[in-house]
């Protein structure tokens, strides 16, 4: 979201519409342009010993993803939070394979 | 010196006298529309001055969307503007070493006009008075609430959302952008897409309002950026200025009209992101998902890669602000 500057001087972030006269930052989403965002999210592993060796293996072929946009009027997610759009999805990854 | 002290006096009496032909202002008819009134001295006055109550009768429809907006209350809000009006006192102008506030006392009409720009336009036509009863109002509405006093909560906040962006304000005062060219809104008409007669006793006339379907009739509050106008300039609502400096230049070629009102079917109801139908066709999330086995030269770490594709199909920036 924009990040206002503290009173249009400085490299503070101001807040409340009396404050807000710059912008120091902006990460709004801009009218007719697309922003991807990129994650890599790891499966979660197990570790176990086979023949006096440390092996590490996958501990679930799936995944539950669950990806929320929310918009956070004040900042937090205390203070009246709007769930904007919501994905749900598991994913499954292969077994087999070298 | 004793000449020295005339030339003073006559540089004041001039300067008086020219600061008094500002107040009139220049422009032609200025002085025949509702704003050029005296100014009103109470709350009720304002209200009555802006009184669009009559238009309920043959506007049910309009009136009743208009009436689940904030513009029904755009001094109360949800309950935060009322508290951001007090916090931009208390943290903003009390606390300015220049401003002239020291305590509420101090509040005179211009103090307020950085939130009442929008929020209460016509409060430019009210007296220092009605700034003192709108404060007074908001700590008292402020104490009841801390009190758990319900009915004195309930009092104050009828009392400020009898403040409002009404019809008048859209369809009377506001109505005209470019009054010099279009001329000033005249007190007995009503702007709207039309000409003609107005079956009503004290709005007689029906006249187009020149830019009543355009982004800029909106982006009169819905604005730039930093209000450069004031003594201290505050920033609230940039949405026009996104329209024309992001929206526009990427191809857009809606009105805020045409999303807000129209192609949303919320006619008067003009909302944002709290509303499904706007909210719906703002902004589109895409997931796409790979799951992967990544490795190096020792390591083989299963993932998912994960992209969010976020288009903001809005004629502005979210958030705006």
């Amino acid at each position: 979201m924009p990040i206002p500057q503290q009173l249009g001087k400085g490299d503070r972030m101001g807040r409340g519409p009396y404050e807000k006269s710059g912008l120091i930052e902006d990460t709004a989403l801009h009218p007719l342009k697309t922003q991807y965002i990129d994650y890599d999210l790891f499966f979660p592993m197990k570790t176990e010993e086979k023949g006096g060796k440390k092996v590490s293996s996958i501990a679930s072929e799936t995944l539950d993803l669950e990806v929320k946009l929310w918009y956070l009027p004040f900042g937090t997610m205390d203070d009246d939070p709007f769930l904007w759009k919501e994905y749900k999805k598991t994913v499954k990854i292969s077994t087999s394979g070298k | 010196m004793y000449l020295f002290r005339i030339a003073t006096v006559t540089c004041l009496a001039v300067l008086t006298i020219a600061t008094a032909g500002m107040a009139a202002g220049v422009g032609v008819d200025k002085d025949k529309t509702l704003a050029a009134q005296p100014k009103a001295n109470s709350i009720a006055e304002l209200v009555a001055r802006y009184d669009s109550s009559s238009c309920i009768d043959c506007h049910q429809q309009a009136h009743d969307e208009w009436s689940k907006s904030l513009h029904a209350r755009s001094i109360f809000g949800t309950g935060r503007t009322a508290a951001t009006f007090r916090t931009a006192l208390i943290n903003g102008t009390m606390d300015w070493p220049a401003s002239g506030v020291k305590n509420f006392k101090d509040v005179k009409v211009e103090h307020l006009m950085g939130c009442a720009k929008c929020h209460l336009p016509q409060l430019a036509d009210a007296t220092d008075k009605v700034a003192q009863e709108i404060v007074t109002t908001i700590n008292a509405w402020q104490d009841a609430l801390r009190n758990d006093d319900e009915d004195k909560a309930a009092k104050a906040e009828k009392t400020l959302s009898s403040l409002n962006i009404n019809c008048l304000i859209c369809h009377n005062r506001n109505a005209i952008t470019h009054k010099w060219t279009d001329g000033y809104p005249k007190k007995d008409t009503v702007y709207g897409s039309k000409d003609g007669e107005h079956p009503d006793g004290k709005f007689t006339k029906l006249a187009k309002g020149q830019v009543m379907s355009e982004s800029i009739m909106c982006g009169q509050c819905h604005g730039l950026g930093p209000n450069f106008e004031l003594e201290n300039p505050t920033q609230c609502a940039t949405g026009y200025g996104s329209y024309l400096f992001s929206y526009v230049p990427n191809g857009g070629n809606k009105t805020c009209q045409q999303c807000h009102m129209h192609e949303s079917k919320l006619g008067h109801d003009m909302q944002s992101y709290r509303s499904k139908a706007m909210s719906d066709k703002a902004v589109d999330m895409k997931v796409t998902t790979n799951a992967v086995y990544w490795r190096d030269n020792t390591t083989i770490k299963p993932k998912v890669a994960l992209r969010v594709a976020l288009t903001n199909n809005a004629g502005h920036g979210i958030p705006d602000g």
